[in-house]
């Protein structure tokens, strides 16, 4: 899954940790999303939208390939 | 390394690692001084029953040491949990290959079971502990 979080939080200016603080998670968490290595749980990606105001589509959408099939 | 806004740790990082220091420290100290203990004070002749459970004392720390990872775990985020669980699983898998080859050199007859035993130990907890600090590196 990608994700506009570093672009979200550049335009606010926030470092990762600042992101992190407001989310309650660690730095590592946030490192980790951003570059792609983890996909958060719900609730976590739910909080994310909450922060910045934004649907949840809106911030997270899949990679090629990675979309269920139908 | 300078702790710069970009690269701090998060207040939820800080109040873990202290907690952790604050469970893991005494724990450590206690196994270190009974493991002293045990090694300064050989007693001369049969062994016998305080020493003994004098021997296994070590063990009181060493479960404190396994509750306080528990605890870590607990108070570990979602990301931090399956970055653990990874090194786990692979310092699992180097304990069994370690072990594994320690009991086939037994049967072949070389090497001392007992130091096979205690590399095996030392060996799995590096390689936990190394998969653990490489999974957790930022970029």
């Amino acid at each position: 899954m990608k994700n506009c979080l570093r672009e979200l939080r550049a335009v606010r200016r926030w470092s990762q940790a600042d992101l992190a603080d407001r989310l309650e998670v660690s730095r590592q968490t946030i490192n980790a999303i951003e570059t792609g290595r983890y996909d958060p749980s719900l609730p976590l990606a739910f909080k994310i939208a909450e922060l910045f105001e934004n649907p949840i589509e809106s911030l997270f959408f899949p990679t090629e390939g990675s979309a269920p099939q139908s | 390394m300078s702790n710069t806004a970009d690269n701090r740790k998060s207040a939820s990082d800080q109040a873990r690692e202290r907690a952790a220091l604050r469970d893991a420290v005494p724990a450590f100290v206690t196994l270190l001084v009974l493991q002293g203990s045990l090694i300064l004070v050989n007693p001369a002749g049969e062994p016998t029953g305080w020493y003994l459970l004098w021997s296994l004392s070590p063990l009181v720390p060493a479960l404190w040491l396994m509750w306080t990872q528990l605890r870590g775990l607990r108070r570990a985020d979602e990301y931090q949990r399956v970055v653990q669980l990874e090194a786990m699983a692979i310092g699992f898998g180097a304990a069994l290959l370690l072990s594994f080859t320690g009991g086939l050199l037994d049967a072949a007859g070389i090497g001392d079971p007992a130091q096979s035993l205690q590399v095996t130990f030392i060996g799995a907890v590096l390689v936990w502990v190394s998969a653990l600090a490489i999974k957790s590196r930022t970029r």
